[in-house]
């Protein structure tokens, strides 16, 4: 018995190299095996990393073509449409009409570039800095979805490096748009707050609280795009929920990772 | 030239104890040379002079590992003083093979 117990502690603590069966000898090399586990997760991390930068640089890219061509473009079509109103007579109302319609709706078009342009790069993010972007970002949420949310920072006016404030605050839209689509929640508070050499991320609601399954689920792709964020500035996410008392997800980096 | 099957190597002292040991290892990979080390330093603090290694590469000699039972490398198998005690692993818990060598007592 205590010979079978020594057995399982050795192959349980990776003390065993070989196998030996009737015909062969099986080469259990877990070491190795593991090591190559461990590079090849390293190689997916820096290949989501790269992905993502790409993603933010093409969002940018995109955001900046919206923003100065199609709005632009939309822009004259608006002052266009304002030069024939103003040129329209009594007599030709439903010119009149029909060019009233088309200006309104050309404000929308304009109005939804505008939202568009601000959803795939936050502009606020390069001029004001994270801290304010976060403060206007939990402002909007509640305006859009009626959720009450509160942001709450010990930051001030401090910067960080472009990439960590891109990363913070796309897990800071994500986790509001889970907030906003699953939690059924009436609050939500964010707090970006520096504790000794970390910089810890919170965002909580008052929701139905993810659930254990759910939260370390390999199908929750916005869950996993968090923590990939996190983990390429060698952070951390956890993710807990308790029923009827909501969700608090919170994310730790080192704050020598954000300058 | 035809590979040495065992190798076999005496340190016993003329009127000792000597501790007989078979080590089952397979080729070079990592626990079986940790287990080499491991059992020669153990020997060596505890049985100066007075044990005997027999190495069994169960890759050049699988028949050996059959007839001894072995079902995993590395295996130690103290042959000599009597009861024949197995020890399993890479032999890194110093204190844990002491005791189960009957070198130290149990805890």
């Amino acid at each position: 018995m205590k010979e079978t117990e020594a057995l399982v502690r050795a192959l349980k603590t990776h003390q065993v190299d070989g196998i030996v069966g009737e015909r062969h000898i099986m080469i259990c090399r877990m070491k190795k095996v593991e090591e190559k586990l461990e590079n090849s997760r390293d190689q997916v991390r820096a290949l989501a990393a790269r992905l993502q930068f790409l993603r933010e640089s093409e969002r940018t890219a995109v955001a900046r073509e919206l923003h100065d061509e199609f709005g632009q473009a939309l822009t004259s079509l608006q002052l266009g449409l304002s030069w024939i109103a103003c040129k329209v007579t009594p007599q030709q109302q439903p010119v009149q009409a029909k060019t009233r319609s088309l200006s309104a709706l050309v404000t929308t078009m304009i109005q939804s570039v505008k939202r568009i342009a601000v959803e795939l790069r936050p502009g606020v993010l390069d001029e004001l800095g994270l801290v304010k972007t976060l403060q206007s970002e939990a402002r909007a949420f509640e305006g859009h979805t009626g959720i009450r949310c509160r942001f709450q920072t010990n930051l001030g006016k401090a910067t960080f490096d472009r990439a960590g404030s891109v990363s913070i605050f796309r897990i800071v839209q994500a986790a509001l748009t889970n907030v906003s689509r699953h939690a059924q929640a009436s609050r939500a508070a964010i707090a970006l707050m520096k504790r000794n050499n970390d910089l810890m991320l919170t965002v909580n609601d008052n929701g139905k609280g993810i659930t254990k399954k759910l939260a370390q689920s390999h199908n929750s792709l916005g869950i996993i795009g968090m923590r990939e964020r996190a983990l390429a500035l060698d952070g951390t996410l956890t993710l807990r929920g308790s029923t009827g008392k909501g969700t608090t997800l919170a994310v730790r980096i080192p704050l020598s990772r954000m300058r | 030239m035809k590979a040495r099957k065992r190798e076999r190597r005496t340190y016993a002292k003329p009127g000792g104890e000597t501790y007989v040991f078979r080590l089952f290892v397979v080729g070079n990979e990592s626990n079986s040379t940790q287990a080499r080390g491991n059992l020669a330093r153990l020997c060596e603090e505890h049985l100066k002079g007075r044990y005997q290694i027999e190495t069994v590469d169960v890759l050049k000699d699988a028949a050996a590992a059959h007839k001894n039972n072995v079902l995993v490398t590395p295996t130690l198998i103290l042959i000599k003083p009597f009861p024949k005690v197995t020890v399993f692993g890479n032999l890194s818990d110093t204190r844990q093979v002491l005791a189960a060598l009957r070198l130290i007592g149990d805890e």
